[in-house]
């Protein structure tokens, strides 16, 4: 999917939310949308960066919350 | 058994106090929830990591005496409670990024954090973990993050507000205890951090965005409560995008070398060996087994490490950043992993704060062990703060048993430095002054004086 595509989709649809009790703020609940809608297309464009990297044998780097032994395991 | 002053705005349960071990009730509501939990290896693989508090489920829930209970679990004890405005820019940082791992595990066993609180996350053997139980929620599909704005008053605003602005600035956290307003970091921070995207989004457009939407949630409630949906796959680019945000704000130290550092405030060569031998046989001395020893004044550590040796935590203080940096990166980096290094101001140390000024407790309430070190700090109490010498002890002698303290005389340069902008005023600052104000509450077990200076050592036990 072409990242425009998915920031739209992300910022355009809407559902109802898990009950919670912090006020997660409308204002902070959009910009989650529009950030999210960024990192998605970048983390797009980066993958594509890595393959083409991996062509020329360099490694992707490592997520920076998965510890070492859980990359397989969560691919 | 009263549930704590700290735990009310979570209606899943509470935590109180029952024959001095902290426990925590499951609410009936929460139990689904709770047991999902636990049974899908999310909790086995945090607690694993070291990422979470471990807990054991106690066989008798009648104790809160609650209707409402569905279990009541006893945690891994803290051995000592700190809060965010006490630590390092480091630990502040490194808090967060616990906070983003814990999030990042549990959205992959299908579960997400309700709340993002800084409070949720303490230090144990010098590494922070998550001791809220009941924050994880089971992840419905699509739904965003209702924690973000959470997360970035409680450590991405603070941390940035100390990389950019001043460091001193994580005391902002005493004066709001749901974090950082961003409209306010926003107006702190420098221009040049609207050029920084993860600080122009995630801050500056976010304070602007809450400002313009302040009333839009009323608007919305008329024709029913919808928010902004985010594939899981968004959810996870945002809390990546979060760990980049944390991860590249760096704190530029004033230049300090460590040994600079240490070379300034303190003693070199042969007078340094002996002050350490004499700290760690006085330390020797005390028959009673420490748990706990405190020191107050504890520049980047080095006594902190005497001391470590003969109890099972130092909670080592100073009321400098940079050195409580040093410390911490010091204890991370070479150990030893029983030492505690927090920000605090013994002339007015962290009060109590919240709802009832009873959430977040003070420092002199939540402090408590078996002995206090007190080097090089005498004279910064009583002749910079102009605190009696009567009112220390009458402090000190409150708060453990055993008393390591150094006296500083007139006579040292250190004190000198001191009184040469100012009239002296001080005239019951004097060996036998600060010996008849420390025997009003203890006994003098030893003395001895530290060689190449005129200064003193003591080993006092409150009477």
């Amino acid at each position: 999917m072409k990242p425009i595509l998915i920031i739209s989709f992300l910022v355009l649809t809407y559902s109802h939310q898990a009950a919670a009790y912090l006020d997660p703020g409308t204002g902070s609940m959009i910009l989650q949308g529009v950030i999210a809608g960024i990192a998605v297309a970048g983390f797009t464009i980066k993958n594509y960066w890595y393959r083409i990297r991996a062509w020329f044998g360099k490694e992707a780097p490592t997520s920076l919350l998965d510890d070492d032994d859980d990359t397989q395991e969560s691919e | 058994m009263e549930p704590l002053s700290s735990s009310f705005r979570d209606p899943s349960g509470f935590v109180f106090a029952f024959s001095e071990c902290v426990y925590r009730q499951v609410n009936k509501r929460f139990a689904e929830t709770y047991d999902a939990f636990m049974e899908s290896g999310l909790y086995e693989k945090l607690v694993s990591r070291g990422l979470l508090v471990s807990h054991e489920e106690t066989v008798d829930g009648s104790v809160t005496g609650t209707t409402d209970c569905y279990k009541i679990l006893k945690p891994q004890q803290i051995p000592f409670i700190s809060y965010p405005y006490e630590w390092s820019f480091s630990q502040l940082k490194d808090a967060a990024m616990l906070t983003l791992r814990v999030q990042h595990e549990a959205i992959k066993h299908g579960f997400i954090l309700k709340d993002a609180s800084a409070y949720n996350v303490q230090f144990i053997d010098s590494k922070p973990v998550f001791i809220d139980t009941l924050s994880f929620e089971k992840y419905v599909p699509g739904s965003p993050w209702v924690a973000y704005k959470q997360f970035c008053q409680h450590f991405l605003a603070p941390l940035a507000l100390m990389a950019f602005t001043d460091v001193e600035l994580s005391k902002l956290m005493i004066s709001h205890i749901d974090g950082v307003p961003l409209p306010l970091a926003s107006k702190l921070l420098p221009v040049k951090t609207r050029l920084n995207y993860s600080l122009a989004t995630h801050i500056h457009l976010h304070a602007k965005m809450q400002q313009q939407h302040s009333d839009a949630a009323v608007k919305k409630t008329a024709k029913g409560f919808k928010s902004v949906s985010l594939s899981e796959q968004g959810l996870r680019a945002m809390m990546e995008a979060l760990a980049s945000a944390v991860q590249k704000l760096k704190w530029k130290m004033p230049e300090t070398e460590w040994g600079d550092y240490y070379a300034n405030t303190n003693y070199s060569g042969r007078a340094g060996d002996e002050k350490r031998a004499l700290v760690d046989s006085f330390l020797k001395d005390i028959p009673d087994s420490l748990a706990i020893i405190q020191d107050f004044g504890a520049n980047t550590g080095e006594f902190s490490r005497i001391a470590a040796k003969h109890c099972e935590l130092v909670v080592s203080q100073d009321i400098d950043p940079v050195a409580v940096e040093l410390n911490y990166r010091n204890v991370n980096e070479n150990g030893p992993t029983n030492i505690l290094p927090l920000i605090q101001d013994l002339s007015s140390p962290s009060p109590a704060i919240g709802w009832g000024n009873a959430e977040r407790s003070s420092f002199i309430e939540r402090s408590h062990g078996d002995a206090l070190l007190v080097l090089a700090l005498i004279h910064h109490l009583a002749i910079s703060n102009n605190v009696p010498l009567s009112n220390i002890a009458k402090l000190f002698s409150g708060m453990t048993r055993w008393l390591v303290i150094e006296f500083v005389p007139k006579a040292d340069s250190q004190v000198v430095r001191l009184l040469t902008t100012r009239e002296d005023i001080f005239e019951n600052y004097t060996r036998q002054g600060f010996e008849d104000a420390f025997l009003q509450y203890y006994t003098i077990e030893k003395t001895a004086p530290i060689p190449e200076s005129e200064r003193l050592l003591y080993l006092m036990k409150t009477r």
